[in-house]
């Protein structure tokens, strides 16, 4: 061994004592393929749903909010933040992501001396791949998630326009756990449902199979949850986040799929609802939705709760607005008998005005409810439409209801493109009449909801859109009446609203019908409130303008319904009675003065 | 190849075949009875030219109660690839080597030991730590693992995290005061 042998191995030692050389990035850039699994983004279709953060299965994912971000309906506003010291680069998250907005950039070398930086919410945080365009992206035709809604059975056409039975069949026990298992459980929904139901929960119940736990979460925020599964206009199936690839979550059906499957009877012992009387009394006026609602809020903390009511039956719009072969007596009645058999007392035919004055009411209860709803038919303000055969849409699904022929004939027209006008339209068809349906925009404006009118449709009412009446006249044959209306033209609107029908004053028809149906909206009416105290409630357009906890400036009187917002369905109602019964609740107890 | 199927059903007429299935012109599949799948996968390469194991490997149909393994045979000449797919009871599974046929499938059958725990006797080495070392708990190929679970166990996540619900955020910041208070009955 020479002696150079034996020193050089310490001719390493002089590096000791030098800086080390650590090379910075790679010498030269090698772009991945164009599929590779490198950094998250995340587009602007993002609506922070959290499913890519449930799927997970290193917990590499956070939901956060973002600044700048706002969050609003169908939009959490939050936004996933990528740990990559936990990602495993699976792409789970991206094959799952039910608004498709989170790619795999194939960007995969990045340098940094800060450990922090490699946790990052990606698509807002400035990265410098947030403009890449390859990567890893989802397959079109690889699919996590079930796109296609289990349909519903359901009478055909000819069967339903046939009679009166319920259209709708209901899901069987195995359909309802198919279209439950698509549910993500993100619960971006809960925010619209204007009751803020807890579906995703009540969903998993429907997949477990547990009806009785899934009763007791429908009715912590709505006892009409047999009504709402069948006629409720779920919006919250507007924002379903399953909708962006495919049909939203039947939430609707699910709901009805449980109270289905509970027997009335079995209720009291399931929601265990115990009543501890308070002492103090609340008056309710008006047995619809709203009225109901905070009645069984109000019983189940205790309040002595009267409800007084015009007509002779409760329900409101529920039982004299909607035919039953959307909604069947029978169940509108388990949702209105339960609530009736905590104790509530009802005094029916008893009008506020005119049987029994609203001062009086006032001084008997601690508090009052208000929610009469709208009941007086909008005028078509079009010359001679008092002719007697000019009938209102309201009154011929009341006489329906209450079981008396509305005395339709055998060709109508029905002028409105509401849920009113649509059911008018297929009671007639039931009645047997030729029905023509005139709305003076297109189909796709009309209001009502879109089921309703392809069932319309389906059943035979011939739709005309963009139909303007002009005046109404005498018929030659005095059971008859004759309307002109002329075509309309859709003009943009310079404002930005949405497009305007203008007359076409040289393309006028006329129509001869045994009647016509008016339904184009419901108007309020507040006469029965004494003029002293109308300085201390805010009113628009002959409606309520509650303030917090739908509580007036008259403190003792909490509004909500379709007299108190704008939105006039029934869930919107049944949130205005819960959530007054919450205001009636605090007044009471001094937690809230007004 | 136009042929598979005619050969799967010349084969047929010696072994149990079901599920025949052409998924590509060069592709087919079909499914054999455990007790038969390893003559039938010798004669396959001794006879019909598939002399190339592609792979071995398995699916967990937790469900059904079975493992389905998948030999993977590639014939050059013809260019086609055959899958032989097996059922095995996933409570009792074990299977025929076939390192006899080709060495390597000792490694992927190892493999298949250590991620599903498949058992098959005689194959070289089989009990030895594949690619988890110092694995303690069942193997994490099962659909019963839970690995989310085993994930937040095993690793510690870095400082800062923390994550919001989607709903309880839009009910904070949306609708805040629509929800009950403890006394009124909800829950």
């Amino acid at each position: 061994m020479s002696l150079k042998d034996l020193i050089s191995p310490f001719y390493v030692w002089q590096r000791a004592f030098e800086k080390p050389y650590t090379q910075k990035r790679p010498i030269e850039d090698r772009p991945g393929a164009p599929r590779y699994r490198g950094f998250h983004m995340n587009s602007e279709e993002c609506i922070g749903c959290g499913t890519c953060e449930s799927i997970c299965q290193n917990h590499a994912i956070d939901m956060v909010p973002v600044e700048g971000l706002e969050q609003r309906a169908g939009d959490s506003g939050l936004r996933p933040r990528f740990d990559y010291g936990r990602c495993c680069w699976c792409a789970l998250c991206v094959d799952i992501c039910t608004t498709r907005s989170l790619h795999l950039s194939n960007h995969y070398a990045w340098v940094t001396e800060d450990p922090d930086a490699f946790h990052f919410t990606a698509g807002t945080d400035a990265m410098p791949w947030n403009q890449n365009s390859l990567g890893y992206r989802r397959d079109d035709d690889y699919h996590l998630l079930v796109h296609d809604r289990v349909e519903m059975q359901a009478l055909s056409a000819e069967e339903s326009v046939a009679g009166f039975d319920e259209v709708m069949r209901g899901y069987t026990e195995e359909e309802a756990v198919l279209e439950a298992d698509r549910c993500v459980e993100c619960g971006i929904c809960v925010a619209t449902c204007p009751a803020h139901m807890a579906i995703p929960d009540y969903i998993r119940t429907v997949r477990k199979g547990d009806y009785e736990a899934g009763l007791r979460l429908l009715y912590e925020t709505n006892p009409f949850s047999s009504t709402c599964g069948r006629i409720c206009t779920h919006r919250c199936e507007t924002v379903c986040v399953m909708g962006y690839q495919g049909d939203p979550i039947a939430i609707r059906w699910l709901k009805r799929a449980i109270v289905d499957r509970v027997p009335q009877e079995k209720y009291r012992e399931i929601l265990g609802d115990e009543v501890e009387e308070n002492g103090k009394t609340v008056g309710v006026i008006g047995a619809g939705p709203g009225g109901m609602s905070a009645a069984y809020y109000l019983r189940r903390q205790g309040y002595a709760v009267t409800v007084y009511e015009a007509q002779a039956r409760a329900g409101g719009m529920l039982r004299y607005g909607v035919p039953s072969y959307r909604l069947p007596d029978n169940q509108l009645d388990k949702d209105l008998e339960y609530i009736r058999s905590l104790g509530v007392e009802m005094r029916f035919n008893t009008q506020v005005g005119r049987d029994i004055p609203f001062t009086q009411l006032l001084d008997e209860h601690d508090a009052l409810f208000l929610a009469v709803g709208l009941n007086q038919p909008s005028a078509l303000r079009i010359a001679g439409e008092e002719h007697p055969r000019v009938l209102s849409g309201l009154r011929v699904l009341d006489d329906v209801a209450s079981g008396k022929d509305p005395g339709v004939g055998k060709r109508v027209a029905v002028i409105g493109g509401g849920n009113v006008a649509m059911d008018a339209a297929r009671v007639s068809r039931r009645l047997g009449a030729e029905v023509d349906v005139l709305y003076r925009r297109r189909i796709e404006d009309m209001p009502a909801d879109p089921e309703e009118i392809r069932e319309s449709q389906a059943e035979g009412c011939t739709l005309v859109p963009q139909a303007i009446p002009v005046e109404i006249r005498n018929a030659s044959d005095s059971n008859q009446v004759t309307i002109v209306w002329g075509e309309a033209e859709m003009v943009a609107d310079d404002k930005g609203g949405r497009p305007r029908p203008v007359l076409q004053e040289d393309r006028m028809h006329e129509e001869t019908y045994d009647c016509i149906i008016a339904a184009i909206g419901q108007g309020g009416q507040i006469d029965f409130i004494p003029a002293e105290f109308r300085d201390r409630i805010e009113f628009k357009w002959n409606k309520f303008v509650p303030g917090d906890y739908q509580q007036t400036g008259l403190e003792k009187l909490f509004v909500g319904g379709d007299i108190a917002n704008s939105r006039a369905d029934a869930i919107s109602a049944i949130e205005d009675g819960h959530h007054a019964a919450r205001g009636i609740h605090r007044f009471l107890s001094g937690a809230l003065d007004g | 190849m136009a042929n598979a199927i005619q050969l799967l059903a010349d084969f047929g007429r010696n072994f149990t075949l079901s599920d025949i299935r052409e998924q590509r012109v060069d592709l087919a599949f079909c499914k054999a009875p455990k007790e038969q799948a390893v003559r039938l996968i010798r004669e396959l390469r001794d006879d019909a030219g598939y002399t190339h194991l592609v792979f071995l490997t398995n699916t967990d149909y937790i469900e059904q109660g079975i493992f389905t393994l998948t030999y993977m045979l590639h014939n050059y000449d013809a260019r086609h690839t055959l899958g032989v797919h097996v059922d095995l009871d996933r409570n009792a599974a074990e299977m025929e080597s076939i390192h006899n046929l080709w060495a390597q499938a000792a490694t992927y059958q190892r493999e298949l030991r250590e991620m599903y725990g498949i058992r098959f006797p005689g194959s070289p080495r089989l009990d030895e730590d594949f690619c988890l070392e110092g694995w303690d708990q069942i193997p994490p190929m099962l659909k019963e693992f839970d690995t989310a679970a085993f994930s937040l166990e095993r690793f510690h996540s870095r400082e800062g995290r923390g994550s919001v619900d989607p709903s309880e955020h839009m009910k904070t910041l949306l609708y805040p005061t629509h929800s009950d208070e403890p006394s009124s009955g909800g829950s």
